[in-house]
C-alpha cells in the first residue's frame, strides 16, 4: 500500500492552473526526487503534500487520511506528526543554537529531550557545532541541522525543497549522502529540486510541466547507500 | 527536559540573543512605564506638596475662647487633638490696649516663632523681637511716631477701672524696636511683643485671646479637626477661616484636575507609542512564526509562546522604568517643593501589570495576523 | 523609488507617521498648556480676593484706631467719582475685579452695628467698551448664604436691601425678609434683609448695603474710606522689591521696567497716581501666596512637559528605530545590487522625514485640541495656543526622527548583503 497517494489534485489560483489533476503515489521508504521548471507546479505540490496548503480538487492520502478534508488544526497535527520539512532557505531559527532548534521540533511534537537532538546532530555530523548559533555556521551546517530538525520526529516522509539550492557542491554531496542514509534506513524521502545531478540520486523522478505530470522514470543507476547494498547482498 | 524548561529556554534566548531588536522593544516599555510610574507618583503627591504651599496663606483654624480667656494648656489641649505631622504652626495671640506717647496703640503679645509659622507672608523690616524687652512695630505706627530701628519706646498700661474702689495699675515699660511689621493689613497698626512681656507690662496672667492654627489638611479634614475641638467640651471653640480653607479646596482641586489630566493624556499616548514600537517589533519576525507553524506548532501554542516574551518584557521593563520613573518624580519633588517623596510600593506591581498588558495586547495583534497567513506565503518570503 | 517605498510600504508608513503624531500632539498639548498654565492659575487664585487695599493718605491710622475706641470716623476719605479711574491705569486689563467700601455706625434697636456700603455686582461701562461686572459677590467668593439670596445690583429693582452678617443676624435676631430699620449719623432708613452669610470672619458682625444707602446714613455722599483690587501680577523680583520700597530709588531704565511689568508694587503705584491722596498697599498674605503657588505650578508643569517631551521622543525614535530595522531584507538587496552608502541613508532619511512631517502636522492640530481639551475641563476657559508652540514642535520633531534613525542607519551600513539575503 502507498504511503502518499495523489488523487485528480487541481490547485488553481484564479486563472492559473498550478495543479491540473495530478495523480501521484510514493510508496513507504521509496526515494522520489520531483523535477520541473519554474513554474511548473513544484512547490504547490510540495506544500500540498508537506500539508501546508490544501487542493482546490482531488484528494491526497496521506497514511491513510485524506489530508484535503481536513481542517487546518488537523493540517497543523499531521505536519507536526507525519512530515519532516528541509527548506531552501533553511530557516533555523536565528537565536537558537543548533541544538535548540532541533529541540524546537522535539517541542512542538511531544517532548523536548536534548540527549536525543544530540544524537540526531550527531548523525549528520554536527555533534561539536550544536551549541552554535545559525549565524555561526556555514550553508551546508545550516542545511544538515535542518536535516537533524526534520528527522527528529521520527517522521513518516521527509519532504525537502530545494534543499541544496543554496549551497556549494562539497556542502550539496555531503547533504545528498545523508539522504542516501536516511534512505537506507527505511525514511520516505521526497525530494523537490531542479539540479539533476540531485534528481538522479533518487529511486524514481517525476518531472512537472505546466502543472502536469510530464513524464515520471525510474532511475535504473539507483545505488543507494553503500550500507544498504551491502546488507542487500 | 520538560517542556516548560524548553519554553523558557526560547523565551530567553530570544530576550537574551536578539540584543539589539529587544533593546529597542525594552526601551519603548520602560519609557512608558517610566512616564506612568513618575507621572502617578507626582499626582498623588500633588495634594500634599502643594497643599504645603498653600500654608503660605496663613493659618486656616482660630481657636477662641468660649469664656474669657485661653490658657497654655488650653490651646495644648486643643492642638493635640491633630495629628502633629498635620500642624505647621500655633500662635497664640493676646491684646491689649497699650498707649504710647500717650497716644492709645493695640499691642499684641504672641509667640514668634509660632507667628512666623502661622503668617509666612509677614515682611519684617529689621528683624524678629527675640529677647525679653524686644519689640516689633507695625509699619504706620512706625511712620506716624517717625521710630527708626534700634529706638527705644516705652508703653504704659493702664488698667480699665471696673469698680471705683479698684487702685488703677499704671505699669510702663521701655522696649527695643527690632523690626517693622508689613503686612498690607491692620497687622501694621499694631506693636508686637512676646507675651510674658505683655503680661509682666500689664500684670495680668498669661493668657490668650485666640489662637491662630495652620493645619496642612483639606477642608473636610479639617472640619473633622474642628469638629471633634468643638466637641470635645475644651475650654477653645474651633473655627476654620473660610476664606483660606475654601479657596484652597477650589485651587487646589483645579491644580490636581489639572495634573490627573495631563496625566491621563500623557499616559495614553504613551502606551499607543509603546503600542506601535511593540507592533514594529512582532511584525518583524512574521518569517519565525511561519517557520514554527510549518514545523507543526499550534496557532495557541506559538500565541503563548510569544506572549510569554511579551510578558517577561513588559515586566523587566516595568520594573526598570517604575524605579526611573520614581527617580524622576523625586527630582522633581526635590527641585519643585524642596521635599523628598517616600516611594509608593504599590505603584510598582501597578506599573508592571500595565506595562505587561500594554506589551501583550500590542504584541497580540501582530502575532495573531501573522500565525493567520498560510506557513507556506511566509516561508517563501512574501 | 521613494514614491514605491510608499506604496507598498503604506502601512509601515502609517505606523511611524501615527507614532510621530502622538508625540506631536502630546509635545503641542503639554507646551501650550504650560505656557497658559500660569494666567490660568493666577486666574483661579483670585479666589483669594483682593491682593490691593487702596486707603487714603495719612491718618488712615487714626481712623482705625479711634475706631477701636470710640467707634467715630473720622478723618480723611476717597473720592467716589474717581473709582472709574482704576481702570484707566496702565495695567487696567489685569484689574480683574475692584470694590470700595464706606463704613459707619448705625443704631439698630438700640444696639450700635457696623454698616458698610459697597457694589454687589456693579455693572461699569468702560472707556474701552467692555463691561465689568465688579464688587463682592465676586470678591467675597468664601462667602456662602445660610439663608435667602445675594444681592444682585441688576435685577433688584428696589435699593434699600442688606446682606446681614451671620453673627450679627443670631445676635439681633433677624430673618431673610425682615425690615430693619438703621438710625444713622445722618439719616436713618429701612431695609430688607434678601440674605444672611457665612464668612468665617469678622464680617459676620456687620450688615452689607448698597454704597449710597450707607453714605447716606453716614453722611458721607460721594466717599469712600477704602477699596480693595484684585489684580493679575507678577511674582515679584528684586526690582519689584527695590521698588516697592522707593519707586524714586530706580533709574530710568529700571524705572521703565519696573513701570511695565505687572508687580503688584507697580500696579499700586499706578493706581496711587489716578486716586487722589490715597495709599495703595499690596495684601501681602494674597500677593506673597500667590507668587510662590504660580511659581511652584508652573515649575511642575514645566517638569511634567520635560518628561512627556523626553517620552514623546524616545518612543518615535524607538519606533523608527525598530522600523527601519525591519527592512534590512530590502537594504541588503539594494546593497547587493551595488547602492552605495550615501544613496540608501538618503532614500531612507527622505522617506522617514517625509512621513514625520505628514505626522507632525497632523498631530500639531490634534495637540491643540488636546490642550483645549485640558483648558476647558479642568479651567472651564479655552487654552491660547502660542505661535512659538508650532516651531518648537518642528524643530522636535524633525531631531527626533533624524536621532532616531543614527543607531538603525548604523547597523544597516554594517549589514553584509550576502548575510541578509540569505537570511541569518
Amino acid at each position: 500500500m502507498s504511503l502518499l497517494e495523489l488523487k485528480d489534485v487541481s490547485k488553481i489560483y484564479g486563472n492559473l492552473h498550478a495543479l491540473d489533476k495530478v495523480n501521484v503515489q510514493v510508496n513507504k521508504g521509496e526515494w522520489l526526487a520531483i523535477m520541473g521548471p519554474s513554474g511548473s507546479g513544484k512547490s504547490t505540490m510540495m506544500n500540498i503534500i508537506g500539508c501546508l496548503d490544501k487542493p482546490t480538487s482531488g484528494e491526497v492520502w496521506l497514511d491513510g487520511v485524506d489530508i484535503s478534508k481536513e481542517n487546518n488544526k488537523s493540517l497543523t497535527k499531521l505536519r507536526r506528526d507525519k512530515i519532516g520539512l528541509i527548506f531552501q532557505q533553511f530557516h533555523l531559527v536565528s537565536y537558537l543554537t543548533a541544538v535548540e532548534n532541533v529541540m524546537m521540533s522535539q517541542y512542538y511534537h511531544s517532548m523536548p529531550d536534548e540527549k536525543e537532538a544530540m544524537e540526531a546532530l550527531d548523525r549528520v555530523g554536527l555533534a561539536d557545532r550544536a551549541r552554535h548559533l545559525p549565524s555561526q555556521l556555514s550553508g551546508g551546517e545550516q542545511q544538515r541541522v535542518c536535516v537533524a530538525r526534520a528527522l527528529i520526529n521520527y517522521p513518516e516522509i521527509i519532504l525537502a525543497d530545494e534543499p541544496t539550492g543554496n549551497l556549494d557542491e562539497a556542502n550539496e554531496e555531503i547533504v545528498v549522502e545523508l539522504f542516501r542514509r536516511l534512505h537506507a534506513d527505511g525514511t520516505t524521502l521526497v525530494v523537490v529540486t531542479h539540479d539533476p545531478e540531485v534528481a538522479e540520486v533518487a529511486q524514481r523522478t517525476i518531472v512537472l510541466r505546466n502543472g502536469h505530470v510530464d513524464h515520471e522514470h525510474v532511475n535504473e543507476n539507483f545505488t543507494g547507500h553503500i550500507k544498504y547494498n551491502e546488507e542487500a547482498v | 527536559m520538560t517542556r516548560q524548561k524548553m519554553y523558557f529556554r526560547m523565551i530567553s534566548a530570544s530576550l537574551v540573543r536578539r540584543r539589539s531588536r529587544m533593546v529597542v522593544a525594552l526601551l519603548a516599555v520602560m519609557i512608558g512605564a517610566a512616564i506612568l510610574s513618575g507621572l502617578l507618583t507626582i499626582y498623588i503627591d500633588v495634594p500634599r506638596q502643594m497643599g504645603a504651599q498653600f500654608r503660605s496663606y496663613g493659618a486656616n483654624m482660630i481657636l477662641t475662647p468660649v469664656l474669657d480667656s485661653l490658657s497654655k494648656d488650653d490651646i495644648s489641649e486643643c492642638t493635640s487633638m491633630i495629628p502633629e505631622s498635620d500642624v505647621v504652626g500655633v500662635a497664640p495671640y493676646r491684646y491689649d490696649t497699650v498707649r504710647i506717647n500717650e497716644r492709645p496703640v493695640m499691642a499684641a503679645g504672641t509667640d514668634m516663632e509660632g507667628a512666623k509659622k502661622t503668617s509666612p507672608f509677614w515682611a519684617v523690616d529689621g528683624s524678629w523681637p527675640g529677647k525679653e524687652g524686644e519689640i516689633m512695630v507695625g509699619k504706620k505706627i512706625a511712620e506716624l511716631y517717625r521710630f527708626k530701628l534700634g529706638d527705644e519706646l516705652t508703653a504704659v498700661y493702664t488698667s480699665e477701672a471696673e469698680g471705683n474702689d479698684e487702685e488703677l495699675v499704671d505699669n510702663e515699660m521701655t522696649f527695643v524696636i527690632t523690626g517693622f511689621l508689613d503686612t498690607g493689613g491692620n497687622e501694621e497698626e499694631y506693636v508686637f511683643m512676646s507675651v510674658s512681656d505683655l503680661s509682666s507690662l500689664t500684670g495680668i496672667d498669661e493668657v490668650y485671646d485666640v489662637c491662630e492654627l495652620s493645619v496642612s489638611a483639606n477642608e473636610e479634614k479639617l472640619n473633622g479637626y474642628a469638629d471633634a475641638i468643638n466637641e470635645a467640651g475644651t475650654a477653645a471653640k474651633a473655627r476654620l477661616v473660610k476664606r483660606v480653607t475654601q479657596s484652597e479646596t477650589a485651587v487646589l482641586g483645579k491644580l490636581q484636575a489639572l495634573v490627573l489630566l495631563v496625566t491621563v493624556i500623557v499616559l495614553a499616548l504613551t502606551m499607543i507609542c509603546v503600542a506601535t514600537t511593540m507592533t514594529a517589533v512582532v511584525t518583524e519576525r512574521r518569517k519565525e512564526i511561519g517557520l514554527r507553524k510549518a514545523l507543526g506548532a499550534s496557532d495557541n501554542s506559538i500565541i503563548t509562546e510569544f506572549m510569554g516574551e511579551g510578558v517577561l518584557l513588559g515586566a523587566i521593563g516595568g520594573i526598570a522604568g517604575a524605579i526611573l520613573g520614581f527617580l524622576f518624580a523625586q527630582a522633581v519633588s526635590v527641585s519643585v517643593f524642596n521635599s523628598s517623596i517616600s516611594f509608593r510600593f504599590l505603584l510598582l506591581p501597578l506599573t508592571m501589570i500595565v506595562s505587561v498588558l500594554v506589551t501583550a495586547v500590542s504584541g497580540l495583534l501582530p502575532i495573531k495576523s501573522a500565525t493567520a497567513v498560510d506557513p507556506a506565503l511566509v516561508l517563501k518570503g512574501e | 523609488m521613494i514614491k514605491g517605498a510608499f506604496v507598498r510600504q503604506w502601512k509601515k508608513m502609517a505606523m511611524i507617521a501615527f507614532t510621530v503624531a502622538l508625540g506631536a500632539s502630546l509635545a503641542t498639548a503639554m507646551l501650550s498648556v504650560m505656557m497658559d498654565v500660569g494666567d490660568k492659575v493666577n486666574q483661579e487664585l483670585k479666589a483669594y480676593g483682593a491682593n490691593i487695599k487702596v486707603v487714603p493718605k495719612e491718618t488712615s491710622i487714626i481712623g482705625e484706631l479711634y475706631d477701636v475706641s470710640d467707634g467715630e470716623s473720622v478723618g480723611s476719605y476717597l473720592k467716589e467719582s474717581e473709582l472709574g479711574n482704576i481702570k484707566t491705569i496702565f495695567w487696567a486689563f489685569n484689574i480683574v475685579d475692584y470694590t470700595p467700601f464706606v463704613s459707619t455706625v448705625a443704631i439698630l434697636d438700640g444696639n450700635e452695628v457696623t454698616v458698610t456700603g459697597t457694589w454687589f455686582n456693579h455693572h461699569m461701562e468702560l472707556p474701552t467698551g467692555e463691561t465689568l461686572d465688579a464688587g463682592i459677590n465676586s470678591l467675597r467668593s468664601w462667602w456662602s448664604l445660610t439663608d435667602g439670596a445675594f444681592i444682585d445690583e441688576q435685577d433688584d429693582a428696589e435699593r434699600d436691601v442688606a446682606l446681614v452678617g451671620e453673627t450679627a443676624a443670631e445676635k439681633y435676631g433677624i430673618k431673610t425678609g425682615d425690615k430693619i430699620h438703621l438710625d444713622g449719623d445722618a439719616a436713618s432708613g429701612d431695609f430688607t434683609v434678601k440674605g444672611i452669610f457665612n464668612s468665617g470672619d469678622e464680617e459676620e458682625d456687620k450688615i452689607f448695603v448698597y454704597l449710597d444707602s450707607a453714605q447716606d446714613l453716614a453722611g458721607l455722599e460721594g466717599k469712600v474710606d477704602s477699596i480693595e483690587v484684585s489684580a493679575l501680577t507678577t511674582p515679584d523680583n528684586e526690582l519689584a522689591e527695590k521698588a516697592a520700597r522707593d519707586p524714586s530709588s530706580l533709574s530710568i531704565n529700571q524705572y521703565e521696567t519696573w513701570y511695565c511689568t505687572a508687580y503688584v508694587s507697580s500696579i499700586c503705584y499706578q493706581i496711587q497716581e489716578v486716586i487722589t491722596d490715597s495709599v495703595a498697599s499690596a495684601v501681602r498674605q494674597v500677593a506673597d501666596s500667590e507668587g510662590s503657588i504660580l511659581e511652584k505650578t508652573q515649575l511642575l508643569m514645566i517638569l511634567i512637559t520635560i518628561l512627556s517631551l523626553i517620552g514623546a521622543s524616545l518612543g518615535i525614535c524607538n519606533l523608527v528605530t525598530a522600523s527601519v530595522m525591519e527592512r534590512s531584507g530590502e537594504i541588503g538587496l539594494m546593497k547587493a545590487v551595488g547602492a552605495n552608502n550615501q544613496a540608501i541613508i538618503a532614500l531612507v532619511l527622505t522617506e522617514i522625514v517625509i512621513t514625520a512631517i505628514v505626522g507632525g502636522i497632523v498631530g500639531f492640530f490634534a495637540g491643540c485640541g488636546f490642550a483645549q481639551i485640558i483648558g476647558n475641563t479642568v479651567f472651564g476657559d479655552s487654552i491660547e495656543i502660542r505661535a512659538l508652540v508650532a516651531p518648537i514642535v518642528a524643530v522636535l520633531v524633525v531631531i527626533v526622527t533624524l536621532a532616531g534613525s543614527i543607531p538603525a542607519i548604523r547597523l544597516l551600513l554594517s549589514l553584509k548583503p550576502t548575510e541578509v539575503l540569505h537570511g541569518r
